[in-house]
């Protein structure tokens, strides 16, 4: 008898704790699900409460911030997100696509805003109708070939290695394939499905004798970066990222989006909506295409490589 | 209501969508003693044909009874690679596993969104003619409720059948079903088929209620399943009126309330997991008081 009521009393307390984060508060509170810890994430996300300061909101005072990470676990997130719409937050912030996704799908019936970022392609995860807006961080393919080139004016084919099942990689790989030959170069790309499987692409990369590497925001890649630079390093090759957290490893350069920036712009739109002056349903995502040059010198150096002066003078020197 | 009352609910519809998949490995893990690693493929099989299916505007209804064929054909294989190629039935199943993994993208192309303006099971006409009135997180609960309790009424009575009884036979002695002249092999393969029916089925839910398909979404659901079935099973192997079906609904809506708990407590991300194991064990502690001490098959 004591054990059932051990039992019930452990799932009443269970229970009872969701109560701990159900408060009614009055200060609107700003509920943002981050998919994973992720440098290139966690700078959207500073730079998304940047933006909401910029647009004149205090914390505390005008918003409250309801921090959640999912650590890369879809279920996670879909719970994250069912809990802001319990707690009826103001707004849903959802960083990365399925962040995004599961906010949506909670919202659906509440219809509590969802604010979106770094996601490269809204349309294709549906996410670019109803009461929903944000930004989008599509790369840009154009100045990352053109600084490759600028950098390496010899080189003639760009190994890429991406994940078949991210969209934003497919969709980023046929946009290097198709401008590549502007520039004179050659793709060599290889598709992985887990991470274990990036490294012995490098290695099939490497033995097909390619002049460099360029990387996209792809998580598996990004995720074993320092174990491919072990091999390129040793090989001679460079490595191009796609973003500065990627330079500040050990990548050579990158022209890449600034993701405090892709924050900020997220929060002025957020900012919008909490003082009513738009709302998510009306107003129409944003890409971002400013994008700045960074550059790691004790890299270039490793690699016997120079920038030329029209792109150092404009570029973030990020090497540790 | 409060946000209480939304929390709870929307927890216990996840344990419920998810309690579909924990009712297959019960199947397989518990009555079959075989543990079936192609529930990490099958789950996201169920969701890539629906999803495929959903945009294309089939009839809700019918993806799920799609998705639910070609998840009894992924247990068949794993079957069929155990039984009768001789193959372990670890690897049987990672290998089925395997190949689901690229089979799942074919089917979807790559990860896929379902449109709001698509209807689901959860606002086709026919839900909403019967439960139009309620807000959608109620009637998402109330169609998971039915879906849940369904299957599982239908496994008992199935369990009774002689076909049934056989099943658990191959699990406790399978000698028994040798002497009674029936082929075990072919009993195992219908289980797997039965099992793999069911995840496929939660996936493809899991679909309709996330509007999305998610290639590395099948990742973690073994260990998910098995941790239902042991907290569901072990949390009342002493109340003998609690059939197993039941008991694993409840420990999979437990195994999301304790995730829950962590997410409302607000804790940071990387210790989310840890809590979660932690109530795990108190969960089972508990349930596995008793005087003749740790029971080794829990």
């Amino acid at each position: 008898m004591m054990k059932k009521i051990i039992a019930v009393a452990v799932i009443l307390a269970i229970f009872a704790t969701f109560a701990a984060g159900c408060g009614s508060k009055k200060v609107p509170v700003i509920g943002i699900s981050q998919y994973g810890e992720h440098a290139s994430l966690d700078n959207c996300r500073e730079g998304f409460i940047q933006g909401l300061k910029d647009a004149g909101l205090a914390e505390g005072k005008d918003f409250t911030i309801d921090y959640q990470n999912a650590g890369f676990d879809d279920d996670i997130a879909t719970q994250i997100a069912q809990t802001f719409s319990a707690n009826n937050v103001a707004i849903m912030v959802g960083i990365a696509t399925p962040a995004a996704t599961a906010c949506f799908a909670a919202a659906e019936d509440k219809d509590i805003p969802v604010v979106f970022t770094a996601i490269t392609d809204p349309v294709k995860a549906k996410l670019d109708k109803g009461n929903i807006t944000g930004t989008s961080d599509k790369l840009p393919v154009d100045a990352q070939l053109d600084l490759i080139r600028k950098i390496q004016p010899e080189a003639k084919t760009i190994g890429i290695i991406y994940t078949t099942s991210e969209p934003n990689s497919v969709s980023a790989i046929a946009e290097y394939e198709e401008k590549a030959p502007q520039y004179g170069f050659a793709i060599e790309s290889i598709g992985v499905t887990q991470q274990s499987e990036v490294t012995l692409a490098v290695d099939t990369l490497l033995s097909k004798g390619v002049d460099c590497f360029s990387n996209l925001t792809d998580n598996n890649v990004v995720g074993v970066l320092p174990s491919i630079l072990e091999k390129t390093n040793e090989a001679k090759v460079p490595v191009y990222g796609s973003e500065v957290e990627q330079v500040k490893i050990g990548c050579v350069a990158a022209a890449g989006i600034d993701y405090i920036a892709l924050g900020i712009q997220t929060g002025k739109m957020a900012a919008k909506i909490l003082k009513g002056e738009a709302t998510a349903e009306n107003m129409p995502y944003e890409t971002i295409t400013e994008f700045n040059y960074y550059i790691n010198s004790a890299a270039l150096a490793e690699m016997g490589l120079e920038v030329p002066a029209e792109i150092a003078e404009k570029a973030i020197e990020s090497g540790q | 209501m409060g946000s209480f009352f939304d929390l709870v609910v929307g927890t216990v519809t996840q344990g419920l969508i998810y309690a579909l998949l924990s009712l297959g490995v019960y199947i397989t893990y518990r009555i079959l003693d075989f543990p079936d690693l192609t529930v990490d493929g099958s789950f996201p099989l169920g969701a890539a044909v629906a999803a495929v299916l959903l945009t294309r505007g089939v009839s809700p209804y019918l993806t799920l009874i799609v998705a639910m064929a070609v998840g009894a054909l992924a247990g068949l294989v794993t079957g069929v690679i155990h039984v009768k190629l001789g193959v372990r039935d670890l690897l049987a199943g990672i290998i089925t596993m395997t190949g689901l993994f690229s089979i799942n993208l074919q089917i979807a192309g790559s990860n896929l969104a379902v449109d709001r303006a698509t209807d689901t099971i959860f606002t086709a006409a026919p839900t909403m003619a019967l439960f139009g009135a309620m807000p959608l997180i109620y009637r998402k609960l109330v169609v998971s409720l039915i879906l849940a309790v369904v299957f599982k009424l239908i496994l008992d009575a199935y369990f009774s059948t002689q076909s049934g009884l056989l099943l658990r036979a191959v699990g406790d002695n399978s000698t028994l079903v040798t002497t009674l002249a029936k082929d075990k092999g072919s009993v195992k393969i219908l289980g797997l088929v039965i099992s793999n029916t069911l995840v496929a089925l939660s996936g493809a839910v899991v679909c309709h209620e996330q509007r999305a398909f998610n290639s590395t979404m099948g990742t973690g659901q073994v260990v998910f399943g098995l941790a239902t079935v042991i907290i569901g099973t072990t949390l009342f192997k002493n109340l003998g009126f609690v059939k197993g079906t039941t008991a694993v609904i409840i420990g999979s809506i437990l195994y999301k309330a304790c995730i829950q708990v962590a997410i409302s407590l607000g804790l940071p991300a990387n210790l989310l997991k840890l809590i979660t194991a932690v109530l795990f064990l108190i969960i089972l502690v508990l349930g596995n008081r008793r005087k003749s001490g740790v029971n080794a098959n829990a």
